[in-house]
């Protein structure tokens, strides 16, 4: 007969087990995982002519591990770019800025909201589990155009987001 | 003896070369750099470009006459009217032609004559110019009317957008119900002028607007809305208030 204290840590440890397990598959049914952070890390009357928010630079990047890195900048009233390519089921960097005032960044039902104001890096680690085009629409007061501030995510089956040069950016908005 | 050493010389300064060469690269996960426009709205270029001398600009602006009017306002519709522009909208795109982010000869060779002090000045003159009509003047503002058709389309795109295309009200950049930085009222404009620029924001000929703001905008709008609101505007019909979004059917 085991004793009450052994019997107490056994309960413990399956409540433990328990959430991580839960935690685990709660992540797999709710594709993507929403992280926020904003800091002082860039200057936003600048971001056009150095660091990684130059125009140059915005779109999806593949990184050496596989995953995407998506960079976009969020102003009154767009977001650039306005169309976003991502392969399903690939982790996804997205990372965000703004030079101008605080927008919100949401994919219609995607659990992300990235919050985002002048001077701040909002990121999330996230992962598409649907092919699909969904709207992304600004989600925090902007100013008077800020109804109309939507830009869109397209998420296509990995064979059809084609393997990507280092230096090469991709985006399905019109050049 | 001396040959071989001036060969070995040579391979030197050739492979010193070749290192400087590849250590001067941008790494290959970078793409290359494009930057849209050489002006930042730091707090510096606010400063130069917000304090500009109207007096001076007046001396200065006796070039620009010929073009655009001596009222600020152009006897040719492709040519913009200047009366009542923002002077960091005239700054910017004073700097825009002098570093050729925007390109335009002539324009380019009298921005490159120009100092920053200067383009404060004259940008300062202009700003202040009234855009009442003088007797005098040759201007070819307002010009007729659209159709009634290409008016309610550009009076819909002015006034509310369309939220579904993601495209935002003109006139909450453009005025009158609010002005970003940077972005130029509109309701004075010429309409040829603003066709064209609209035409080269859509496709890409014209890109010194920063963080691709105008480019995403322009490339949204059908040829038709592209030419009807340059219609409105240059008929005068933006000044003529149209109520809060969404009144217009």
């Amino acid at each position: 007969m085991p004793s009450r204290k052994v019997l107490l840590e056994a309960i413990l440890i399956s409540v433990i087990v328990g959430i991580i397990l839960f935690a685990v598959r709660a992540n797999e049914i709710a594709p993507s995982l929403v992280k926020f952070f904003s800091g002082n890390s860039v200057d936003p009357a600048t971001l056009h002519l150095e660091g990684e928010f130059v125009e140059s630079n915005l779109g999806a990047a593949e990184e050496s591990d596989g995953s995407i890195t998506v960079r976009m900048i969020a102003q009154q009233y767009v977001f650039v770019p306005r169309c976003v390519l991502v392969p399903v089921n690939v982790p996804i960097h997205l990372r965000i800025t703004s030079p101008d005032a605080t927008h919100m960044l949401t994919v219609d039902n995607n659990d992300v909201g990235l919050v985002v104001g002048p001077g701040g890096v909002s990121h999330a680690d996230v992962r598409f589990a649907r092919t699909g085009t969904y709207g992304m629409p600004c989600h925090h007061y902007c100013g008077a155009g800020h109804y109309a501030m939507k830009a869109q995510l397209v998420v296509v089956p990995a064979e059809q987001f084609h393997k990507m040069r280092p230096e090469e950016r991709v985006s399905c908005a019109p050049q | 003896m001396r040959r071989s050493s001036a060969i070995s010389i040579s391979m030197l300064t050739l492979s010193a070369a070749v290192v400087l060469l590849v250590a001067a690269a941008p790494p290959l996960h970078e793409p290359p750099l494009r930057i849209s426009s050489n002006v930042a709205w730091t707090e510096e270029t606010l400063d130069i470009a917000s304090n500009g001398d109207p007096f001076r600009g007046l001396l200065i602006a006796r070039r620009c006459e010929h073009c655009h009017g001596h009222e600020g306002f152009s006897a040719n519709a492709s040519i913009p009217n200047l009366a009542s522009v923002d002077r960091l909208v005239i700054y910017k795109q004073l700097d825009d032609f002098r570093s050729r982010k925007r390109p335009f000869a002539i324009m380019q060779e009298i921005a490159v004559s120009l100092s920053l002090r200067d383009s404060a000045d004259v940008a300062a003159y202009f700003s202040m110019l009234p855009t009442a009509r003088d007797p005098e003047d040759k201007r070819v503002y307002p010009q007729p009317a659209p159709d009634a058709a290409h008016v309610r389309i550009a009076a819909r795109l002015i006034a509310s957008g369309d939220p579904q295309r993601g495209l935002p009200a003109c006139d909450v950049c453009h005025g009158p119900i609010a002005v970003v930085r940077g972005a130029p009222l509109l309701i004075f404009q010429n309409g040829d002028y603003l066709l064209h620029q609209l035409d080269g924001f859509a496709t890409g000929t014209r890109a010194n607007d920063i963080n691709v703001r105008m480019r995403s905008i322009a490339t949204l709008l059908t040829e038709e809305e592209r030419q009807a609101l340059a219609q409105y505007y240059g008929s005068g019909l933006g000044t003529v208030f149209l109520g809060p979004p969404f009144s217009i059917e």
